[in-house]
């Protein structure tokens, strides 16, 4: 069909000129026109102008979805299929089999998944434990330094464990910084070196989660309910009491996810489980994946038992969710009031959060940032002085700054990358109870938050090595595009949940506003909706940005060969014994984060309009 | 009180020719399995101020969206004076359509200042900047917020806000305007004063206006023309005169108000009304079309339509000599103002907003008479039908 006749076809119609012949048309039929010299030509014009128009019909969101099953469903069913089917993706011949499952419960993997079992639940009752003590202490008391903990809380939950687990190695190991200093830490070690020392380090990832699951709850938990114990005659303990049971979905919520990380955390399974030769599961997976010949059905079964566990700790926390919901939210609530505490409760709050601000954030910066002060920590090499020799050696050594360098490169882009996508996630979820995508996209997205990052890079290996994949002409395996996606893959459920909320806020109304007064689509977004949104969307970029700026397991499986994330650079170096080398690129690479944050936060405050900042900011 | 600048000679010549006509033909519009709009017909002449009136889920919001190009019709065209606007898959997206609306969350961008919010809807007329300017700034004088153009909305009150969305609305002088319940979340002082602003500049500015509500004395005070709403489809369209006096079917005299129903027989009409006996009684009435003969009906008594008498000493004396009167029982009595309206109990049934400049104390037995003006037969529907209609 010819413009011309396309015209007449749309005038034989009764439509006029409109905007509904959309751009991709147009091209088709900029293309079609000048071959409308011979009929021949014409057939085959028309076929192309019908291509186009099925085309035209494939809407952005299909590509979109088309996107997320190819970075989030379909690499990860891949991998968990290889442990029940091996011939299915030529890894073995069986077509059907459990083997997988009997070598994955059988010796060295048996204990490392019973390991990660009781470490699980040791980690979420003493970081529930713990979470609601803060909880209480901060939002009902008046104990001095009550303030800084929100701060303190969000700097735990930004903090990689590994770096965590570092700190305390670089403290306790031998040759390492209490030696140096000339305290003899064997006994210390001794404990810190085993189960202690590892649901000590999960423990302090843990507290954070617990901490904003209950103090949540707390805070929406008015004084009304203690009030009526005590007015009715009940005690202080009653009192309590009645609080800790209202609180008890709250309390199931912070073991369900405390646990879940736990068994799903990598970075102390390969830092101080790994020294200290105490295996779980998740790095016998890893082991499996890095071993020759690679061993993918075994890899996939522990996969499937981490993936059980987790299964089993959300299912938990929803029965206990479901059967007794307290509807404490209300809007009659009345704001509670902080107990002032006597003398002696007041020095034991303070020493019990002095306590847990020095296990959790400074003995492992002092580690750190000690070790990387110390010249020629760990060798014999060296004169042990203090000085910044070590941060010389990182900032001139190409080979020690590299790794920063190319992750914060990465990590811009992923954060960039994500943020579009997690926009255009948290929009469908946002309206979810309307369709029938945005269930299944809140289903997706919930079941890859709750998977482990290291079940995820195995399951990116494994898809993106399979035959198939590269007779497709997909050969990005061992190269940073593969590390890009996987970036963005990993980041994208999390940072999705942390913008639904912004997104469900925006009242639809904004944009139709905008519409209806004579501004088209794409102006609306700009000009309304992305100034609504600006605050969050820097903060969850910022979020994304750090969070895959020291992300471990992915780069540490999928890191291609010759460039090294700065995660895998720290851990590589410090395995060469350059612990002052490997603390210092640590130190920097912390330093560089808060710097692209407060220069982010900066440029927001300085550069953009007075308008953008009244949404989201304190009056 | 906001001061209402006066729009001037040179305004009103012009305002006769600004507004469009609307002219809406069979649209159909379904939610899945439910069905919001059944065939709508509705044509509103070029400036004048039309409202919808129906309950929540009616389909009146549907058909505002679909005016307005938020939503798209399943079937049916829509057009602006002879200009196509919608049908079938044609569809001319909102910001095309020329016209303005006043959403019910007010829909202010929180992050532009007052006088940016305004200034936003004249974009579209690529006007000089002073001119834009000397617009926005008429504009918000109009609605008595010139004070408050550096603010940003949510540092005005509700009623301020609903001002701001009014301004913007009215600004760019579009042909059509839309108001989507704009009252709707205001207490009810400044919805009455808010209600007489929205009246007198959409008058003033000749633009067609179309305004949806579920509140029908907001429709009756503001409307020229009337269509109410009902499960999808207009039951009837007309003034507000027509609509109260006779409405065309049992629901619309339901929604516009009533004090409350009798059941009766139809007997026959005399002198201009209708006849119905109601238990010993026969009352007159305005019969609907498809009342007949000798068929059970339901009197629908407007609140406007019923007195109190006092009670004769010894009544009934003689009861073929008065039909008219029922016995009747004082239940409550509610001082507003003006008067006292008062509920009242008789033999068939409780009426409702029964005035009376005095109060008649509770308990009172009293003479209770229906206006026949005010009191609509139509033939009785069963209860599954009529709760259905409600």
């Amino acid at each position: 069909m010819s413009t011309t006749a396309a015209q007449a076809r749309r005038a034989a119609d009764g439509e006029p000129e409109t905007d509904r012949q959309e751009p991709l048309l147009l091209v088709g039929e900029a293309i079609a026109t000048p071959a409308r010299l011979t009929g021949d030509v014409t057939v085959r014009q028309s076929i192309a102008v019908t291509t186009w128009r099925r085309l035209r019909r494939i809407k952005p969101l299909t590509l979109f979805w088309l996107l997320i099953v190819l970075i989030l469903v379909l690499p990860i069913l891949l991998f968990l299929t290889v442990a029940i089917s091996p011939s299915l993706l030529d890894q073995g011949t069986q077509a059907f089999t459990l083997s997988a499952f009997a070598d994955a419960l059988t010796g060295q993997l048996l204990v490392g998944f019973l390991n990660s079992l009781i470490i699980g639940i040791a980690t979420a009752v003493i970081s529930a434990a713990i979470g609601f003590a803060l909880s209480w202490i901060v939002l009902r008391t008046d104990a001095p330094g009550r303030r800084i903990w929100t701060g303190v809380v969000f700097a735990l939950l930004l903090t990689p464990s590994y770096l965590i687990a570092l700190g305390w190695e670089r403290l306790l190991e031998p040759n390492g910084v209490l030696q140096v200093i000339g305290w003899d830490a064997t006994g210390l070690r001794g404990i810190f070196y085993g189960p202690v020392g590892i649901v000590v380090v999960l423990t302090v990832k843990g507290i954070p989660f617990a901490y904003l699951a209950i103090s949540n709850a707390l805070r929406g938990l008015g004084h009304e309910y203690e009030d009526a114990v005590r007015v009715h005659g009940g005690g202080r303990v009653a009192a309590m009491k009645a609080v800790i049971t209202l609180l008890a979905p709250a309390m199931w919520s912070a073991l369900a996810i405390v646990f879940a990380e736990s068994i799903s955390d990598f970075g102390v399974a390969s830092t101080l489980a790994n020294d200290s030769h105490f295996p779980v599961a998740t790095y016998t997976l890893y082991n499996a994946i890095q071993a020759f010949p690679v061993n993918f059905p075994v890899a996939s079964a522990v996969s499937w038992l981490l993936l059980v566990l987790v299964v089993l700790a959300l299912f938990a926390q929803n029965r206990a969710l479901r059967g007794r919901s307290f509807r404490v939210l209300g809007g009659r609530s009345r704001p509670a009031i902080r107990h002032q505490l006597g003398r002696r409760a007041k020095v034991v709050t303070t020493v019990f959060l002095a306590l847990l601000l020095v296990t959790a954030l400074g003995v492992p910066t002092f580690g750190a940032v000690a070790a990387s002060l110390i010249d020629g920590l760990g060798s014999l090499a060296g004169t042990h002085q203090l000085d910044l020799s070590n941060y010389q050696r990182v900032i001139s050594s190409p080979q020690l700054s590299q790794p920063l360098m190319y992750s914060a490169g990465l990590a811009a882009i992923a954060a960039t990358v994500t943020i579009f996508l997690a926009a255009v996630c948290a929009r469908l979820l946002a309206n979810s109870g309307a369709s029938v995508g945005g269930r299944i996209l809140d289903l997706v997205l919930l079941a890859a938050v709750a998977l482990p990052g290291i079940v995820f890079a195995a399951g990116y290996i494994f898809a993106y090595n399979l035959p198939v994949v590269n007779s497709l002409g997909i050969h990005i395996y061992g190269t940073t595009a593969l590390l890009l996606l996987a970036y963005i893959a990993t980041a994208l459920p999390s940072t999705s949940r942390v913008l639904v909320g912004t997104m469900s806020q925006i009242q639809e109304s904004m944009a139709q506003a905008s519409r209806v007064h004579g501004s088209g689509a794409i102006r609306s977004w700009l000009s309304i909706v992305l100034p609504i949104t600006a605050r969050p969307l820097l903060t969850a970029w910022l979020l994304t940005y750090t969070a895959t700026l020291l992300e471990l397991p992915v780069s540490q499986l999928l890191a291609p060969p010759g460039s090294e994330p700065i995660s895998v650079g720290i851990t590589s170096t410090l395995g060469k014994y350059d612990f002052g080398g490997g603390t210092a690129m640590e130190v920097l690479a912390i330093l560089s984060a808060l710097v692209v944050v407060a220069v982010a936060y900066a440029l927001f405050r300085f550069v953009a309009p007075a308008g953008w900042k009244n949404i989201g900011g304190t009056r | 009180m906001t001061v209402i600048q006066s729009s001037g000679p040179a305004r009103e010549l012009t305002a006769e020719s600004r507004g469009e006509g609307v002219h809406i033909r069979g649209v159909r519009k379904a939610y899945g399995t439910v069905e919001a709009l059944k065939g709508v017909d509705l044509d509103i002449a070029a400036s004048q101020f039309t409202v919808l009136l129906g309950p929540s889920g009616s389909g009146k919001t549907t058909l505002l969206r679909g005016i307005a190009g938020i939503e798209r019709f399943d079937v049916g065209s829509v057009h602006f004076g002879d200009k196509l606007i919608s049908r079938g898959s044609h569809h001319l997206p909102s910001e095309r359509r020329g016209l303005s609306m006043v959403f019910q969350d007010y829909a202010l961008w929180p992050h532009m200042t007052v006088r940016q919010n305004v200034a936003y809807a004249i974009r579209r007329q690529r006007l000089g900047a002073t001119a834009a300017e000397l617009r926005v700034v008429e504009a918000l004088d109009r609605v008595g917020l010139s004070a408050k153009s550096a603010a940003y909305p949510h540092e005005l009150s509700g009623g301020q806000q609903q001002r701001v969305a009014l301004a913007r609305a009215i600004v760019g002088d579009p042909p059509l305007v839309l108001f989507d319940e704009p009252l709707s979340n205001l207490d009810a002082d400044l919805r009455e004063r808010l209600r007489v602003e929205i009246a007198t500049l959409t008058r003033a500015s000749g633009a067609t206006a179309l305004y949806i509500t579920h509140d029908q004395a907001e429709a009756f005070a503001l409307a020229d023309q009337i269509g109410v709403l009902n499960q999808g489809r207009i039951e009837q369209l007309g003034t507000p005169e027509q609509i109260y006096q006779a409405p065309a079917t049992q629901f619309v005299a339901r929604f516009t108000g009533l004090g409350g129903s009798f059941v009766g027989k139809y007997v026959g009409d005399r002198g201009g009304y209708g006849q119905v006996r109601v238990g010993e009684h026969q009352l007159r009435c305005v019969p609907s079309s498809t009342v007949a003969r000798h068929i059970d009906v339901e009197l629908l008594i407007r609140p406007t339509a019923s007195r109190l008498l006092p009670r004769p000493e010894g009544w009934p004396t003689s009861a073929s000599e008065n039909l008219e009167d029922i016995e009747a029982t004082i239940v409550d009595v509610a001082y507003r103002g003006r008067g006292y309206d008062h509920v009242v109990d008789c033999a068939y049934g409780r009426l409702v907003g029964v005035f009376d400049v005095q109060a008649w104390p509770r308990g009172t037995r009293c003479l209770l008479r229906i206006e026949p003006d005010g009191c609509l037969a139509f033939p009785a529907e069963d209860r599954a039908t009529r709760s259905n209609s409600r």
